[in-house]
């Protein structure tokens, strides 16, 4: 591999990354609050661009550029209903099964539960965009800023030009959610449900409106990856699963629970991903195999990375 | 016909999902994987020159390994990573499939001949495998898995699943292998998911990736929850739901006008969310008849003979049920232990020793480490410096109370939440399998040996004599639920008895428990540490405390503030600056006003 060609491999990976870390954040927060995984994640940042784009541009979607008030009415309508998918899928699907008065939870509940409303999400989106993948057109208007859409690196290699102020956007995003969590009131009271349920409860911690905004903040954060996200490629209703897992991956490489650490996870799977798919012997096969590989490579060797502090505490 | 036979392996796969789901509760929703490992290795195997029956073992084979190697992302308490393993399992099967021609043939699939022909040279037989011996075949593996799940149920694994699926954090208190039989759930889950998967292969004589997408794992899924837990014939209710799924979708898609398998996908989603609805009313209600109906009846599981057994609970009970310790000192030994998160010292430099005979109550403020040191010394908890000794020996590696179980120490656990609806002889059953020495037990039951019915035999014995030591005697076929928590209480000191461990770990035993019942709960200690146990008592309860300790250690901030009688401890004066804070108020103390 050439120098030029790694160049363009890590460039374009760190936006792939950044992408992922977005989504591996909202999967890691949900975790920390209520120790359950959020299996309909990556559906839901699917959901959010395609159903924004589908009320706005139409059944049919194509690259066409928007104007303005559609541009804002795309990225209103997307935040709107990552977030809403995700608090409906909170509410719906795993809150019946945690008992948090007797600290038990019914595991093969909330599992169903929460493949149930990916499966809920595909379908509905399936029954509404029945072609097998979808131009989006983008709200952010990122290709502009350049002429032909690209930009050549040192050494040879070109990459689309969006890959900066996605990798930019991605990352002031992290950045700023891992600061509201550390710093802000409102995270504090997280990190204490994170911490211990019971102790943030008699601290006063409105225990069910602070899990509901860990949900917020994940449709919120999903909503944005997948505005950054589907303009760059064609989108399958599937590729919510895929991109979930990936999530899922870059916040178990990180150890479960760490906000910074996903946001790493997710940024060095999307180099290792991009490497691996413009690597000659590879290709792009081993490149989408990746993220599910090393997810269950690494819960497989080492599952101490699901185990965090209130866990051990369970006795 | 053909349909038939694909249903029955279908079903047969669902039977291998049964195992880790409906019988230990383990959440495993890539089967779907397992089946095109065993659907997709046969037919590459065939298809470079292997014998038919030779590419199905291998296949199957590889499966089984990868099934096992799942298990290993099953942690000790966390079920989440199971989850999340299988899930990525499922998927990234599916993209290797799509993703790589070689292995799945491209979106048309593998194709073979069909009838495929068994050819033995050597026999000079040809056996063509037609639809009816498909049906033949595949209905025989079913009813075979059917009774070889439901005959393990009843034995040992049964005890041990049953356990698992209630809690794995109690399971483990009480001595099961946790993460063996995890694993080996998984690995036989995956061989009959593979097995499944291959003769499907061989009868349609085309396997193409779509037919392999996550969607037949979540069905299997679906079809192991909608049949509850733990029934032999709840799989087969499942996969007959199933079996109408893809004539109803084929119906409704080209009524109007989807993609049939969406509508199969959302199908799925509907028995997923019915399955979801039903379960925890349906879950709730079932514990409550079972328990109604256990109340009335012997349960299944090895109550039997407990129930008749008379409720007698004399000191001579009890040392039927522990042969007098190895050596009559040191049953266990903290030396110099230290436990530090971060900056915090939970424990600093602690020693503590348990002998054979005693009450050794382990006291001091809330925080002072009591509990940390419990964790300390059942494995729980990995010490930051410091050595543990069971019987004079290294303790066994923490991480795992299931090993010091068997090294000679086990432990209650502070909470009864998580009891379920097991019958108490269950449980204690559970515990008495930490006894067990006999090789390879639940394949013995699984054949019906003799040596696996004297074992149980035995199991029984132990297990009447654990609940009469606590006097339980007669509330063996009671559902722990059930019990009032004076009893639930004591039917864990039963648990903990019944695996033989002289040492025994006693977290608050007294926590909620009126005057009579602490009286009751004394007696039993007493009785118990004059049979030969060493009973280590963390208790809030002074009176308690004084009325059956031989020793008492006083801990505070983490170190051994004082050691001794419960009368020197009384009156030793930085024991009580620790509880009062320092200021003198020499009124009476509640040590002073405990009946002696």
């Amino acid at each position: 591999m050439s120098g030029g060609v790694l160049l363009q491999a890590v460039v374009s990976g760190l936006a792939v990354g950044a992408v992922y870390a977005l989504v591996g954040l909202g999967f890691t927060l949900v975790w920390s609050m209520t120790r359950v995984l959020a299996l309909a994640h990556g559906d839901v940042v699917v959901a959010a661009a395609l159903t924004a784009v589908l009320v706005v541009v139409g059944r049919t979607p194509v690259a066409s550029s928007l104007g303005a008030g559609r541009s804002i009415a795309v990225v209103v309508l997307a935040l709107g209903v990552g977030i809403a998918l995700s608090v409906a899928t909170y509410v719906v699907a795993v809150r019946p099964f945690l008992d948090r008065a007797h600290r038990s939870e019914d595991v093969l509940g909330w599992v169903a539960g929460g493949v149930t409303a990916g499966l809920v999400v595909r379908t509905a989106l399936a029954l509404a965009l029945p072609a097998a993948a979808y131009a989006v057109p983008d709200p952010l208007h990122l290709d502009a800023l350049s002429t032909n859409g690209t930009v050549g690196l040192p050494g040879g290699g070109t990459v689309p030009v969006r890959v900066f102020p996605v990798l930019a956007v991605a990352l002031l995003v992290a950045v700023g959610t891992d600061l509201f969590i550390s710093r802000s009131r409102f995270g504090r009271a997280m990190r204490a449900v994170a911490d211990d349920v019971d102790a943030a409860a008699l601290c006063g911690v409105s225990l069910e409106r602070t899990v509901l905004s860990a949900f917020v903040i994940a449709g919120s954060l999903a909503a944005v990856a997948g505005l950054l996200d589907a303009p760059g490629r064609l989108v399958a209703v599937d590729s919510g699963v895929t991109l979930g897992l990936a999530g899922a991956a870059a916040a178990v490489l990180g150890r479960l629970g760490s906000p910074q650490g996903a946001v790493v996870g997710g940024l060095a799977l999307g180099v290792a991903q991009q490497l691996v798919a413009l690597s000659a012997h590879l290709g792009p096969g081993w490149a989408a195999a990746l993220p599910p590989a090393v997810l269950v490579v690494v819960l497989a060797v080492r599952p101490g990375g699901l185990r965090s502090g209130r866990q051990a505490a369970v006795e | 016909m053909t349909t038939l036979a694909q249903d029955l392996y279908l079903l047969l796969a669902a039977y291998g999902l049964a195992l880790p789901v409906s019988y230990a509760g383990l959440p495993v929703v890539g089967q779907g994987a397992f089946v095109a490992v065993g659907a997709f290795g046969t037919a590459l195997l065939a298809a470079h020159g292997a014998p038919l029956l030779v590419a199905v073992i291998a296949a199957v084979a590889l499966a089984t390994v990868a099934g096992y190697l799942v298990g290993f992302a099953a942690t000790r308490l966390a079920g989440a990573s199971l989850a999340l393993a299988t899930w990525g399992l499922a998927w990234l099967a599916y993209v290797v499939l799509v993703r790589f021609p070689a292995v799945s043939g491209g979106s048309q699939g593998i194709v073979r001949p069909v009838p495929a022909r068994l050819v033995s040279p050597a026999l000079g037989v040809v056996v063509s495998l037609d639809a009816w011996v498909h049906v033949l075949v595949a209905g025989a593996l079913v009813v075979l898995a059917a009774l070889a799940v439901r005959r393990a149920a009843s034995g040992p694994w049964g005890l041990d699943w049953a356990a698992l699926r209630t809690s794995p954090v109690l399971a483990d208190s009480l001595g099961v292998p946790v993460q063996r039989r995890r694993r080996a759930l998984l690995a036989a889950s995956a061989a009959l998911g593979a097995l499944g998967g291959a003769g499907t292969g061989v009868l349609v004589g085309v396997v193409a990736p779509a037919d392999y997408s996550p969607l037949l794992s979540l069905q299997l899924f679906v079809a192991v929850l909608v049949g509850g837990t733990a029934t032999w014939w709840g799989p087969a209710i499942g996969v007959a739901l199933l079996a109408a799924l893809p004539s109803a979708a084929d119906g409704i898609a080209s009524a109007a006008g989807i993609d049939p398998l969406r509508t199969q996908g959302a199908l799925t989603a509907g028995l997923l969310v019915a399955a979801l609805v039903l379960r925890r009313p349906v879950a709730a209600r079932f514990a409550r008849l079972s328990a109604r109906v256990s109340a009335r009846r012997p349960a299944r599981v090895s109550a039997r003979r407990p129930a008749r057994t008379r409720p007698s609970a004399g000191a001579d009970v009890v040392a039927g049920v522990v042969p007098a310790p190895p050596s009559a000192a040191g049953i266990l030994a903290l030396h110099d232990v230290h436990v530090h998160y971060d900056s915090v010292r939970a424990l600093d430099g602690v020693d503590l020793d348990l002998r054979a005979g005693e009450v050794h109550a382990l006291v001091g403020p809330n925080g002072s480490g009591k509990s940390t040191a419990l964790r300390v010394a059942a494995g729980v908890a990995t010490p930051t410096q410091g050595a543990v000794t069971i019987n004079d020996a290294p303790a066994p590696a923490s991480g795992s109370a299931a090993a010091r179980v068997r090294a000679g120490v086990a432990r209650t656990l502070q909470r009864t939440a998580m009891l379920g609806a097991l019958p108490a002889a269950t449980q204690v059953a559970v515990g008495a399998r930490a006894t067990e020495r006999t090789a390879g037990l639940g394949w013995r039951h699984l054949l019906g040996t003799p040596s696996a019915d004297d074992v149980a035999r035995r199991r029984r014995g132990v297990t009447a004599r654990a609940l009469g030591a606590v006097g339980l005697g007669d509330r063996g076929d009671v559902a722990a639920a059930q019990l009032d928590s004076a009893e639930q209480r004591l039917l864990q000191v039963a648990r903990a008895v019944a695996t033989g461990a002289h040492g025994l770990l006693l977290d608050e035993p007294a926590a909620g428990m009126s005057k009579a019942q602490r009286d009751r709960l004394g007696t039993v200690l007493r009785r118990l540490a004059d049979a030969g146990h060493g009973v280590l008592l963390v208790e809030h309860d002074m009176a308690l405390v004084g009325r059956v300790a031989d020793r008492v250690t006083v801990l505070a901030e983490g170190r051994v503030l004082a050691t001794g009688s419960p009368d020197d401890v009384r009156a030793d004066p930085s024991v009580r600056r620790a509880y009062l804070g320092g200021t003198a108020l020499p009124v009476h103390s509640r040590q002073e006003r405990q009946p002696s």
